[in-house]
């Protein structure tokens, strides 16, 4: 609210500064902005690749599945599946991208040879082999999507709060900030204005006085002269 | 710090990461996920050893309100869904709010 300072020249110096060091900050948020954005943008390209290419795989790996159920059977297929003993990892890092922290993940022991699965060769086809493998590729999909689905979050939070405080600068604080200002120069003028009536008043009453006091001089003088002359 | 990928969903749709060699899985029966999916999905995402939850984008309709929001919108664990057309449906909600365009329209 305007009406909450109070009218001083100092309120008003400390106003112009806060108005200079907003208008800075907005200026270099809206930059920030604009900058997540365009990095964002990069980020959804590769997202959207990725995203198809996981719906691919699932697919794939779907496919291979169930044609090894189909032919080995659900109990083969599952046993196999209670068998491995090899698990993968993931080990997070991360990256900055203007500010906002993006993990880059990486995976260890995703894709495995033959020997590694650890459910043994002779006892399954190589149908479950396949859906192994399938299964594996889709996994390392599923990696990069959730690294690069991750950073997406995380950059749309970022753009977010920027976006909403770049909103609340100019839509909230400068306008208040300078309607203050305006408030505090208007009544400093006021002021001035009343300073310089009450400077003119004095001084006509001043004026008036001196007359006076002239005119009663002169009175008296004359009376003076007068009863000199008598 | 090493983490790991769990999978949550139908049995036939864990057997296959299993092959893959996922530890953490839970399993839950079509006809018990309306009950129990809740509690699986919260059991996950409070494991701090899990770093990536694979779900079937179909599950997610089975989660209740509150459990659906803190899984779309987890960073750690990310949630990535498979199959279903929408793709990542938190996400599209998101860039719409965010950039005030929804970007991931079909073309």
């Amino acid at each position: 609210m305007a009406k909450d300072v109070k009218p001083t020249r100092k309120n008003l110096m400390a106003i112009e500064d806060r108005i200079e060091l907003s208008e800075r900050g907005h200026d270099t948020l809206e930059q920030k902005r604009d900058g997540l954005i365009m990095e964002f943008m990069d980020i959804l390209e590769q997202a959207q690749d990725v995203r198809s290419e996981l719906d691919a795989n699932y697919e794939t790996a779907q496919e291979t599945l169930n044609m090894a159920r189909a032919m080995e059977g659900d109990v083969a297929v599952r046993g196999a599946a209670a068998a491995l003993k090899e698990h993968p990892e993931i080990t997070t890092q991360s990256k900055n991208i203007m500010g906002v922290v993006v993990p880059q993940i990486e995976s260890s022991r995703v894709k495995k040879s033959l020997d590694q699965r650890g459910y043994g060769l002779l006892g399954s086809s190589a149908r479950i082999d396949e859906a192994a493998d399938a299964y594996e590729e889709l996994l390392e999909t599923i990696i990069l999507a959730a690294e690069v689905e991750t950073a997406m979050k995380k950059m749309l939070t970022e753009i977010e709060t920027t976006k909403r405080r770049v909103n609340a600068l100019e839509f909230k604080l400068l306008p208040d900030l300078n309607e203050n200002k305006e408030y505090i120069e208007q009544k400093l003028e006021e002021q001035e204005r009343e300073e310089i009536f009450r400077l003119k008043k004095i001084k006509n009453k001043k004026e008036k006085e001196a007359a006076e006091a002239e005119a009663e001089a002169e009175a008296e003088e004359a009376t003076a002269t007068a009863s000199a002359d008598d | 710090m090493s983490q790991e990928i769990a999978v949550v969903g139908s049995p036939d749709f864990t057997t296959g990461f299993r092959l893959a060699g996922v530890r953490k899985f839970e399993t839950v029966a079509d006809d018990d996920k309306p009950e129990q999916l809740d509690e699986a999905v919260s059991g996950v995402f409070e494991d701090n050893d899990v770093g990536i939850v694979v779900m079937h984008d179909d599950d997610l309709e089975h989660l209740s309100r509150d459990v659906r929001e803190t899984a779309e919108t987890s960073i750690e664990p990310t949630l990535v869904t498979l199959g279903g057309s929408a793709g990542a449906s938190g996400l599209r909600d998101q860039i719409k709010r965010a950039i005030g365009i929804d970007l991931m329209e079909e073309d």
